[in-house]
């Protein structure tokens, strides 16, 4: 039996990203959170979800949490086993992949994610690795899902360099410059909140603050004026089944620890 | 005809300074053992591309072997940013390299594109992103922004990439070159495909009549292939399904080393340099970790599911 409290951060993130999943979703993911959530996900509510990794895997059914989406443990159970241009080329370009999961250094108002480049492009003060395939899952999946530590540093009013669009500039500006109807930034879950996005100004509003924290704390490490939702409440920390599912079943070594020492505390 | 060749000869005799060279992989199956043979001959001005790049790009730029990347991604994976990447990027060390920018779809399809033997080919992507904003080496032919003259909607266009090598590991090949994966592909079907010629290395040669048994695991046919080298363990610290796991071990000395120009080249010289081949790198691998160590590496053994192409 779990303790209903018995969790630490990063779990609670990783259920908030599970319960954003609908059954039957098509969920492409990264490593760590998102395949976590994603997991929990399946193990509950979304029985029927389908996890695709961008690599070309396709309904994975790892033994072990994978440490990268081309993780070895992967192959072995999966559905179909492609690679970039099958997954990326076919089922995401063609608008197969209802969620997308992305995680990113800088994240603004608009859901826009740098992981290019810190400073300025040509002269960087810190060079991050690139695209990837965020770029391509944040402009064409259904719904995005951007995980982000939640401080002055990493979100932005602004991001230096826009690797993957969010929404933009504001309200018509993705359908502006060619990118599919009806996709876009659903949701940021951080260390402290969660954030939605106003359909009126497309800009990120605070929906609940996780159980330790209060509105003015998560107020003040928003680089932007956030606003607030009517009856904004507590996050709803992780169920009894949702912590089982991880503790007994996903992650029973807790390698989700990891991400405390990045600061999802 | 065989084509079995030692690395060396596969290398000196298909690349070159200066050459575009894709390299395949995706943590899965990275030619290792290949790049290190390129670091070895001291071959300069490369222009490399593949999406998803990792520590084997990361070194290549740090013995200053790359002018230009055609990039999507460079990270050490669970040991973060690249090192030497950042060293070329933020410090210009041992020299600031050439990136043209794209992502894990455009790269893709631009391979796609070349393998087909097509100028170009539209991508859904990049279109609202700083990436489009930015032009290197490719200037304006990183991309086109067009209307589709089908349905007046916006689309952008890239250009096809035919590298004059391709170098992809795979599980086995015949002495000719038919080569046969299994497990996650990455880009490496359309990168070898793209290339003018293939260099095929791989964990054992097979005979054409393996091959045969299951066809539809080939990706690449023996006529685009210009050398075959058998070179078992030449993925690692990648892995190859069914032969070894991820090194995460070494992955960690190279995290841990790479963190200074003096740390990088000490690890290059250990595991490159002072080591004649892919047999010697073994050699010292168990010399450093224990046959212990070196066998904790190997795949479990699982009997293969017998795949029928009976009619």
């Amino acid at each position: 039996m779990s303790d209903a409290k018995d969790y630490i951060k990063p779990e609670l993130m990783a259920c908030c990203g599970a319960r954003e999943i609908r059954d039957h979703d098509v969920v492409i993911v990264g490593t760590g959170f998102p395949a976590m959530a994603a997991n929990i996900a399946k193990h509950t509510h979304a029985p029927h979800a389908t996890m695709v990794q961008e690599s070309g895997v396709i309904d994975a059914r790892p033994l072990r949490p994978a440490l990268s989406v081309g993780d070895p443990c992967l192959n072995p159970g999966a559905a179909m086993i492609g690679g970039l241009v099958d997954v990326m080329g076919m089922l995401l370009q063609a608008g197969n992949i209802q969620v997308g999961f992305l995680s990113g250094s800088q994240v603004d108002k608009f859901g826009n994610i740098n992981t290019t480049a810190i400073g300025a492009y040509e002269a960087p003060k810190s060079r991050l690795p690139g695209s990837g395939g965020a770029n391509p899952i944040g402009s064409l999946a259904r719904r995005t899902l951007i995980i982000a530590l939640h401080d002055r540093r990493r979100l932005a009013e602004k991001v230096d360099f826009i690797t993957t669009p969010g929404y933009i500039d504001g309200p018509g500006a993705r359908e502006k410059c060619g990118l599919p109807a009806g996709t876009g930034p659903a949701v940021i879950i951080t260390n402290k909140a969660v954030m939605r996005f106003d359909p009126q100004t497309c800009e990120a509003y605070l929906a609940t603050f996780h159980p330790d924290c209060t509105i003015e704390e998560i107020r003040a490490n928003t680089p932007w004026d956030l606003k607030v939702a009517p009856g904004a409440g507590p996050t709803e920390p992780p169920t009894a089944e949702e912590l089982r599912v991880l503790h007994e079943i996903l992650d029973p070594h807790r390698m989700i620890r990891i991400y405390e020492q990045r600061g999802y505390v | 005809m065989s084509k079995v060749v030692s690395m060396k000869e596969a290398i000196s005799q298909h690349v070159s300074d200066g050459a575009f060279v894709y390299l395949g992989g995706y943590i899965c199956r990275p030619p290792s053992a290949a790049i290190h043979e390129i670091i070895r001959q001291g071959i300069k001005d490369l222009t490399v591309t593949r999406a998803n790049a990792a520590d084997d790009f990361d070194m290549l730029i740090g013995v200053g072997a790359v002018r230009r990347f055609i990039a999507t991604f460079l990270s050490l994976g669970v040991y973060g940013l690249g090192r030497c990447y950042r060293r070329s990027l933020e410090k210009g060390i041992p020299h600031k390299i050439e990136v043209e920018e794209y992502t894990n779809l455009s790269l893709p399809m631009m391979l796609l594109a070349g393998a087909m033997g097509m100028p170009f080919v539209p991508t859904a992507d990049m279109a609202g992103s700083d990436l489009l904003k930015i032009r290197s080496f490719m200037g304006e032919n990183k991309y086109r922004q067009i209307d589709s003259p089908f349905d007046g909607r916006p689309v952008v266009l890239v250009p096809a990439l035919t590298p004059d090598v391709g170098i992809i590991h795979v599980q086995q090949a015949d002495e000719d070159g038919n080569a046969q994966i299994w497990g996650i592909g990455g880009d490496c079907q359309v990168g070898a495909m793209a290339s003018k010629k293939v260099i095929v290395t791989c964990e054992r040669v097979v005979s054409r009549e393996t091959i045969g048994k299951d066809p539809s695991r080939t990706i690449v046919p023996a006529f685009k292939v210009a050398a075959v080298v058998e070179e078992p363990f030449g993925a690692h610290p990648g892995y190859t399904p069914g032969f070894y796991d991820v090194d995460f071990g070494i992955g960690y000395l190279y995290q841990q080393a790479s963190n200074t120009v003096e740390g990088f080249d000490a690890f290059v010289k250990e595991w490159v340099l002072d080591l004649p081949d892919r047999n010697a790198y073994i050699q010292h691998y168990i010399q450093r970790f224990g046959y212990q160590g070196f066998k904790k590496l190997h795949a479990k053994f699982d009997y293969g599911y017998p795949v029928s192409y009976a009619y």
